[in-house]
């Protein structure tokens, strides 16, 4: 079907509403309560734009509720399209606080946006602003400001339409509308932290990031989420090179759309671990910080002089690095086995697949041999030297089982941190998933990629480098 | 090449005697004239409300800082020298600067933090003395920039003063 949009004739979708048609063609409409992946209810009304369809005279109608009809018309930026979106805005900025200084919102809030794109911040209502509630608390994850919402709506629809579970609703009635949860209950759920990313204003803010950081401070870089085998897209958003302060979802078709679970965005709170070192090697008075080169080559030194050597990957470990580590497992005359721990209960129907191995299928189809915590446990009883490597891996065997390894196995562990057990002579600290690059392949094979946001600490070595110094090192003995 | 001509001295020059007292006369009608010497820093340098010292944070009547740590100052600074981290506290104003600092290595006294706060509670004072051992002693933090609202009084009615007279203008 073709119509016009602002003098240019563009193909568009059938299905989809004009605002959408607009939007594929890079003609920007405001909107607040449209959402790409959500019903539209055009209760906003911001996304007006002036209409001509066949001989009647042009009107002006909401993009997106209105359907695209072959041979339309359509000028988003005519006079009387900017007249009734500056009324529209003047309705929305009545009983806003405007608190921008305040709110966690402002930099990506498109109500900020567009007033001043529309250049209407003041009003013609001489009525005193009505006060809501500021900090009502919906269970533990999430904050709402009655105050600051414009009742698009979106976070309602959300639970409806996403979840299938409903939790939210518009009390009230008129110029007393707000959102509620049903009987003041908290929120339940993985997913409530999409509401956040949805609510186009500062209503709803997540509690974790809550005026912890001004979002133009924050570097984003795109990156894959490591929380399940899904590898949903995500967004990592690092404040001055230090602290992950947040992780979003970013858009993406195959995979996530524009969601993520719960679980994938706290682990923004993991993604800053305390406490990380080059290298510790094993002395007289049990760990002891030394060069990354030392622990190295006593680690090359040990594998020449043991037999029955034990290599162990993390789920975590990337394809780039999978290829190396079987080039050593090759070395090593061992084979290459993967951590692969039981699904959790954190199984769901949207995204969430229970199973903590975000690279499974990549180092499956590297050739990698799948190996349950148990088994791991047992063959490391046997083993002379145990190299585990990668991110999570104590986490995912769990520290106490290690705890109790006997000092006669010596038990290589590359790991961002670690533990004090005495098995451990050598402790040699990497790059964790905000730190490095590489690539993941998702349960169902799409590819994700992981990203540096930030750098790695001073010391810190890249898993790939770590890698290779083992393998030169044991090429220089054949 | 120039050959310098070496100036022949008159008799009253060669006697020597004469030429001293010229110049005590000079040395000695000096010492009763006004000093043009400033005894810094005993005697402090005047100030006017136009002085662009350092920026300093305005306190309220209550002693809760005006600041809520909205970044306006440290986006606008030229030379990076601030750094904020806000935090959320219980009162109506829900947010308000955990941690607050200038770097004075890096500040260069431009006044572009003032000019962008939107909560007028950065004003440049008239404390322009700066001087400490470490790199260290000159970022100041919260305790060591606040001041009362009324300290910096001056300069506040001043810029406000300024701002209203260009409103005048530019809205007309």
């Amino acid at each position: 079907m073709k119509i016009t949009v602002n003098g240019r004739e563009v193909e568009v979708d059938p299905s989809k509403p004009l605002i959408a048609a607009c939007h594929d063609n890079e003609v920007d409409v405001p909107n607040y309560c449209y959402h790409p992946g959500l019903t539209p209810v055009g209760s906003c009304r911001i996304c007006q734009v002036e209409v001509q369809e066949g001989e009647r005279p042009p009107r002006v109608v909401a993009a997106c509720r209105t359907p695209v009809s072959e041979g339309m018309i359509v000028d988003t930026n005519s006079e009387a399209a900017h007249e009734t979106r500056r009324e529209c805005l003047e309705f929305l900025l009545k009983d806003h606080p405007l608190d921008c200084p305040i709110c966690d919102k402002a930099g990506e809030c498109t109500l900020q946006d567009y007033t001043y794109a529309e250049g209407q911040s003041s009003g013609q209502s001489s009525e005193p602003r009505q006060n809501f509630e500021k900090r009502k608390s919906l269970g533990d994850k999430i904050v709402l400001d009655q105050e600051r919402c414009i009742l698009c709506s979106r976070c309602v629809r959300f639970f409806e339409e996403v979840t299938e579970k409903p939790q939210l609703t518009v009390a009230g009635l008129g110029s007393r509308s707000r959102i509620e949860t049903f009987g003041d209950r908290d929120l339940t759920g993985n997913y409530q932290g999409n509401i956040t990313d949805l609510c186009p204003v500062g209503a709803l803010t997540l509690k974790n990031f809550r005026f912890k950081a001004r979002v133009w401070n924050l570097v984003k870089k795109g990156s894959t989420c490591g929380e399940c085998s899904r590898g949903c897209s995500v967004s990592v958003e690092v404040l001055r090179q230090g602290e992950v302060k947040r992780i979003r979802p970013r858009y993406n078709e195959q995979v996530n759309r524009w969601w993520i679970c719960d679980t994938g965005r706290f682990s923004s709170d993991r993604a800053n671990p305390e406490g990380r070192v080059p290298a510790l090697l094993r002395g007289y008075s049990g760990l002891e910080a030394c060069e990354v080169e030392d622990a190295l080559d006593s680690v090359t030194s040990a594998y020449r002089a043991h037999d029955g050597h034990l290599l162990v990957v993390s789920p975590w470990v990337t394809v780039e690095e999978g290829e190396a580590l079987l080039e050593l497992a090759a070395s090593l005359k061992t084979e290459p086995i993967f951590l692969s721990p039981t699904p959790s209960e954190l199984k769901d129907d949207l995204l969430h697949t229970g199973d903590p191995c975000p690279n499974r299928r990549g180092l499956m189809d590297l050739g990698f041999i799948p190996k349950s915590p148990e088994e791991v446990r047992e063959l490391l009883s046997t083993a002379e030297t145990a190299t585990l490597f990668g991110e999570r891996i104590v986490e995912l065997i769990g520290p106490e089982p290690l705890d109790e390894l006997p000092t006669s196995l010596r038990l290589f562990l590359f790991d961002v941190s670690g533990i004090d057990a005495p098995a451990i002579a050598v402790h040699c600290g990497i790059a964790s998933w905000v730190e490095r690059g590489g690539t993941w392949v998702n349960i169902d094979g799409h590819v994700g990629r992981i990203q540096a946001t930030r750098p790695a600490p001073a010391g810190v070595r890249q898993p790939l480098s770590l890698i290779e110094g083992l393998l030169a090192a044991q090429e220089a003995v054949q | 090449m120039v050959i310098v001509k070496r100036k022949e001295l008159t008799l009253a020059e060669r006697l020597y005697i004469p030429e001293v007292l010229r110049g005590l006369r000079i040395t000695l009608g000096k010492m009763f004239q006004p000093k043009s010497t400033r005894q810094y820093p005993e005697e402090p340098i005047p100030s006017t409300e136009v002085t662009r010292g350092q920026p300093r944070l305005a306190e309220n009547e209550d002693g809760t800082l005006r600041c809520v740590s909205c970044g306006m100052c440290e986006i606008a600074c030229p030379a990076y020298a601030i750094t904020i981290d806000g935090h959320e506290i219980d009162r109506p104003i829900e947010r308000e600067p955990e941690r607050f600092e200038i770097d004075f290595l890096r500040c260069i006294l431009c006044g572009f933090c003032e000019e962008a706060c939107p909560k007028e509670a950065i004003w440049m004072s008239d404390e322009l003395e700066l001087a400490d051992t470490t790199r260290k002693g000159l970022i100041y933090g919260i305790e060591k920039l606040k001041r009362p609202a009324s300290a910096l009084q001056k300069r506040i009615d001043y810029v406000k003063r300024i701002n209203d007279r260009w409103r005048t203008f530019s809205s007309t």
